[in-house]
């Protein structure tokens, strides 16, 4: 059955490109998509873990996407958060979409934000001295060509690189807090607190305190952010679910319409086989393993397709993270596999209950 | 021992009463066979004759399972494939039957060498006896041919291609419709000499259908008109010595 299987696909050269093409493209589509979400989504949660803390403290129906809140806290509640117990430092900051930019900006207290985060390493400069100084990471200054020292214009204001520190600490842009919170129209207003126990293994004692303290507030766990980024990120899930339709239902259509015509034309050859002896499991197999065939070739173009965009998007946007797990790969794989065999399964049943002999005369 | 009498004390290969064959056309039944009768021994060589449209193929078909009678009975070595389920029929055609066709009906995509393979991978791996592709091959003289495919060959070598594809699983009945129809006067021969080596030396029983008398006067002639089987017992086995190709 093997040689028909090739041999049928190859003695159709177009149709069997074409059909790989669409399912390699449903992949790399789902694969593309989801990676540059996820990529995103799982990079901020990185990166707001990275800027220190044990807790993130938020108004209540703020969201973990920080873009999406606006400035609403007073500064002054961080005396209020140090003195819960088991709290060491919190730290107020102030996070600024820019539109035209397309990225965050956090506002940051100098002082008590070194009390909450030891992580953050220059591998130039120093942190901002004076309002019009910001700091950047590694990523930012690549993609800007910026350097310590270079003007960086920012909400229309004029700013002075004074540092690059390592990439990985809350957004890719650290202002003065109150040169932020002055260019944003709200003085004395903050987005959210980092807040720092005083002991690791104590966390939770101090997080029940933090709660009980703050009960009309979102208190979110640092070390859980990147599952809850995904879990409440609006749409996401919704997002995911629509690609992965999506990939099914181009593998579905696609087969469906290449194995259709393709038994269609074969009808006499159909009839051969039946003359043959070959029962109806028999031609639903020839069938279903040359979908299978057309989706396996589909999965690994696609798979390559994929490694093709991602090398373009990371040359083109070097700050656009892009994160495709194993576990998407297999889904992606097993996507195209069930569509293709799905659209197979009607063209395969009914070759396999075609009258022989109508079959054997078919012009 | 006398070649008739030694066919007349052989077991009956097939055997068909009073089948009756109607294709329904929408509402409107247009019958093929109108209760034809048949008796075919083991290693007889039967060649059917009747003018187009009087049953012969469906008749045919019928024998090798490809279709259902309205009525009548039709046993193939003993089994009643007129009353079988699909599955078995399918399951007898793949076990007891060849066929060769008009048109040869090769798979376009597949070598000869393919083409015969085909055959018994649908057969299956349980057999014993196996006959070599390049053994058969080489038998009907088509061993430099076997990695051309159908498109490569002339219309007598595909045909020897369909018949060694019919002969690979050892069938206990090879049903040929208008082998010779499409080829020439000398591929004609070639088809014929090889069908009657099959049936001579192989003990192959074989039924086909024929308009051509010289064709047909290889084996025992049966006649058909308007469904009916009309000299069922008329001729003898080889009739004539000058029949003979």
């Amino acid at each position: 059955m093997h040689k028909l299987v090739f041999s049928n696909l190859i003695q159709r050269p177009a149709r069997t490109v074409i059909s790989v093409i669409a399912v390699a493209l449903g992949v790399a589509l789902l694969l593309v998509s989801l990676g540059l979400s996820y990529g995103q989504l799982a990079d901020t949660a990185e990166r707001t873990k990275g800027m220190g803390g044990d807790f993130i403290l938020q108004p209540s129906d703020a969201s973990l996407l920080f873009a999406l809140n606006s400035g609403s806290l007073p500064v002054r509640l961080r005396g209020v958060i140090e003195k819960v117990e088991g709290i060491r430092s919190a730290t107020p900051v102030l996070a600024k979409f820019l539109g035209d930019k397309f990225h965050l900006v956090f506002g940051i207290d100098k002082e008590s934000f070194l009390r909450v985060n030891t992580n953050l390493r220059f591998t130039d400069g120093e942190i901002f001295q004076v309002p019009e100084q910001a700091i950047i990471d590694t990523v930012y200054a690549r993609q800007w060509r910026l350097s310590v020292g270079d003007p960086l214009e920012l909400l229309g204001h004029e700013f002075v690189v004074s540092g690059i520190f390592r990439a990985g600490t809350g957004a890719r842009v650290l202002l003065p807090l109150a040169t932020l919170q002055e260019l944003n129209g709200t003085p004395g207003k903050a987005t959210m607190f980092f807040v720092r126990a005083k002991d690791k293994l104590s966390s939770g004692d101090a997080l029940a305190s933090l709660k009980a303290k703050f009960k009309n507030y979102k208190i979110t766990e640092s070390a859980a952010l990147q599952e809850l980024m995904m879990d409440n990120t609006p749409v996401f899930k919704q997002f995911i679910t629509t690609m992965v339709v999506i990939s099914v239902v181009i593998s579905f259509l696609i087969i469906l319409l290449a194995m259709y015509s393709s038994i269609i034309e074969r009808t006499r050859d159909i009839g051969i086989l039946k003359s043959l002896g070959a029962s109806k499991a028999y031609i639903v197999q020839l069938i279903l393993r040359e979908s299978l065939l057309i989706c396996a070739a589909g999965v690994v173009l696609g798979f390559i397709l994929t490694y093709i965009a991602i090398q373009l998007v990371s040359a083109a946007f070097p700050n656009l993270p892009v994160i495709i797990t194993g576990f998407w790969r297999i889904t992606a794989a097993l996507m195209a596999l069930l569509g293709g065999s799905f659209g197979a399964l009607y063209p395969a049943i009914k070759a396999s209950q075609m009258d022989p002999v109508k079959a054997l005369g078919y012009e | 021992m006398n070649k008739t009498v030694e066919i007349s004390q052989k077991k009956n290969i097939v055997l068909i009463e009073n089948l009756q064959m109607v294709y329904r056309i929408g509402k409107i039944g247009v019958p093929a066979l109108r209760g034809a009768d048949l008796t075919v021994k083991e290693g007889e060589l039967v060649a059917i004759m009747g003018p187009s449209g009087c049953g012969k193929s469906t008749l045919l078909h019928l024998m090798g399972g490809l279709l259902r009678p309205s009525s009548g009975r039709i046993h193939i070595e003993g089994v009643d494939i007129g009353a079988s389920s699909d599955y078995v029929r399918t399951e007898f055609r793949r076990r007891r039957i060849g066929f060769v066709f008009q048109g040869y009906n090769l798979l376009p995509t597949l070598t000869a060498r393919g083409n015969i393979e085909l055959a018994r991978s649908i057969y299956g791996n349980d057999r014993r006896e196996e006959t070599s592709v390049q053994q058969i091959l080489t038998l009907l003289g088509l061993h430099d041919k076997m990695d051309h495919k159908p498109s490569e060959l002339s219309g007598g070598e595909q045909q020897r291609v369909a018949i060694a594809r019919a002969v690979i699983n050892n069938p206990s009945l090879l049903l040929a419709d208008e082998p010779t129809g499409n080829l020439d006067s000398e591929n004609t021969k070639k088809v014929l000499e090889i069908l009657k080596k099959l049936n001579q030396e192989y003990g192959q029983t074989i039924i086909m259908i024929t308009h051509d008398p010289e064709v047909a006067s290889i084996g025992r002639i049966v006649e058909m008109r308007d469904g009916r089987v009309l000299n069922r017992f008329q001729n003898s086995y080889y009739a004539t010595e000058e029949n003979r190709l």
